[in-house]
């Protein structure tokens, strides 16, 4: 697994950002310190399992390690406690998808090494509408 | 052959929560015919087909989530998962799951015994909590099975994950497992060598010596060991490859067909071998009541069977209802696919 992803496994396994213990804002990636009131004292906290759409687009095209994926859905997710994440948004028919559908979190494979190399797992979103 | 006690299984461990998890598509299996029998007549049944970006690991993550939530456990002391569909030969799938679910000071291994690794799983978590090794552990049986394109097992090979959360028995424990019965022998019915995708099978022996003799001698010798007879069982869930084998099995043993209806899932969602008999098991808790007795019977290639009597404790109805998360809504939710897609989501054809 590349350093920076292994770094990162439990932002991506299990969206684990950070909440302030000041003023209890949460943040998703983790913040170093809390952009509304300044603290440093911050501790770990998994985001909400649901949320809604902001907004999407469709990739036709697709990067390498993402062949045979497309059409891919890229969103950005609500969650119920306000955080705002860019996802995948899977499982879903594109004629259903719409602004404010709500969507559920899901562990998916995000892309494989080919045959041989490793497999990156992490968080995307499925629609429940 | 020699006599073949049956199991001493704690009386102080119980299942405190299950999940399970079917991937939303379903190929029927008229989609096969039509592609590689020239659309002749099909068994009614439809697959579950994981998506393109799943594998045994998102699987079994999603079913251990949901068990996870029902049980209400915070600590496992350990993992196992029971496939033979590793998407890594080398590298344990076991502690992906624990990372994901947080869980970093368990014993975690994978398990692999075709059909059967699911129900080998629940057992040895059994042993352990009633060791007093560990206070709760996770047992999940997940495949994403295949056949080779146009081979009989492409009809029914099919994907989905069954997670047990095992622990101490308290009051709100769901079931106590009475009884286990297992039985083994060297019957290559099915198999699959290292590095090949598909897996072979000879079909002369997947009857008669393979299925028939070893479910049959496991849950004889479960009930001569414990002095049970069917009519004592409410429901039986035996491994089911197809629809027909499981009726036959239980017809022989003198179940009814009631007692097998509600956990035969096998025309619904094909046959996702380990999770198999476990997803079954799941259906029957869904609407079990206290004091029913289970049977719970696995059928692994190579070959062997495990035979479980599974007694329903009070806190199974508190528990379903915090749960919410039935097999029932998950056959609900599924969409129909043709074969061209099918083998997009399945890695057949790639972009
Ligand atoms: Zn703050």
């Amino acid at each position: 697994m590349a350093i920076s992803y292994w770094r990162r496994r439990d932002r991506y396994y299990r969206l684990l950002g950070n909440r302030c213990t000041q003023c209890n804002s949460e943040y998703y990636p983790p913040a170093y310190l809390c952009r509304r009131c300044g603290s440093e004292s911050l501790v770990d906290v998994e985001m909400p399992t649901t949320g809604q759409i902001l907004t999407y687009t469709i990739l036709r095209e697709v990067m390498s390690g993402f062949e045979g994926q497309q059409p891919i859905v890229i969103g950005i997710v609500q969650l119920d406690n306000g955080v705002k994440v860019l996802g995948q948004i899977v499982d879903t028919p594109l004629d259903a998808l719409k602004i404010g559908c709500r969507v559920r979190l899901v562990f998916r494979k995000i892309r494989d090494e080919s045959n041989v190399g490793q497999i990156y797992y992490g968080y995307k979103f499925t629609a429940l509408c | 052959m020699g006599s073949n006690p049956a199991m001493k299984t704690p009386k102080d461990a119980a299942i405190a929560g299950y999940g399970v998890y079917i991937p939303r598509y379903r190929l029927p299996s008229e989609e096969v015919a039509r592609i590689w029998r020239g659309g002749e007549e099909a068994p009614l049944i439809k697959k579950a087909v994981a998506a393109l970006d799943e594998d045994i690991t998102t699987m079994a993550v999603e079913a251990a989530r949901r068990a996870l939530k029902m049980a209400e456990v915070k600590e496992l002391g350990a993992i196992f998962v029971g496939t033979e569909t590793k998407p890594y030969a080398v590298k344990p799938t076991s502690t992906i799951v624990a990372q994901a679910l947080a869980q970093h000071k368990v014993l975690a291994s994978d398990l692999e015994f075709a059909c059967k690794a699911g129900t080998e799983a629940l057992q040895l978590i059994l042993a352990l909590i009633g060791s007093g090794m560990i206070e709760s552990g996770l047992a999940i049986g997940v495949d994403t099975a295949q056949g080779r394109p146009g081979d009989d097992l492409e009809f029914t090979a099919a994907s989905a994950a069954a997670a047990y959360i095992l622990s101490k028995r308290d009051g709100d424990s769901i079931a106590v497992v009475e009884g286990a019965s297992s039985y083994v022998s060297d019957t290559t019915d099915f198999w699959r060598r290292a590095g090949q995708p598909y897996p072979r099978h000879l079909s002369r022996f997947t009857g008669e010596p393979a299925y028939f003799h070893h479910i049959q001698s496991a849950v004889k010798n479960l009930f001569a060991e414990f002095g049970y007879k069917p009519s004592d069982f409410k429901y039986a869930v035996f491994h089911q490859p197809n629809p027909r084998f499981p009726v036959e099995v239980a017809l022989r043993l003198g179940f009814n067909l009631e007692q097998i209806k509600p956990g035969l899932l096998n025309p619904y969602v094909g046959n996702p071998y380990a999770a198999n008999s476990l997803l079954g098991l799941a259906a029957v808790l869904d609407e079990a009541h206290v004091n029913d007795l289970i049977l719970l019977c696995s059928f692994g290639s190579g070959a062997g069977s495990d035979a479980l009597s599974i007694r329903v404790l009070d806190g199974v109805e508190v528990k379903r209802r915090k749960a919410q998360n039935k097999v029932m809504d998950m056959l609900k939710a599924a969409v129909d696919i043709d074969y061209a897609t099918y083998a997009k989501l399945r890695g057949k054809i790639v972009g």
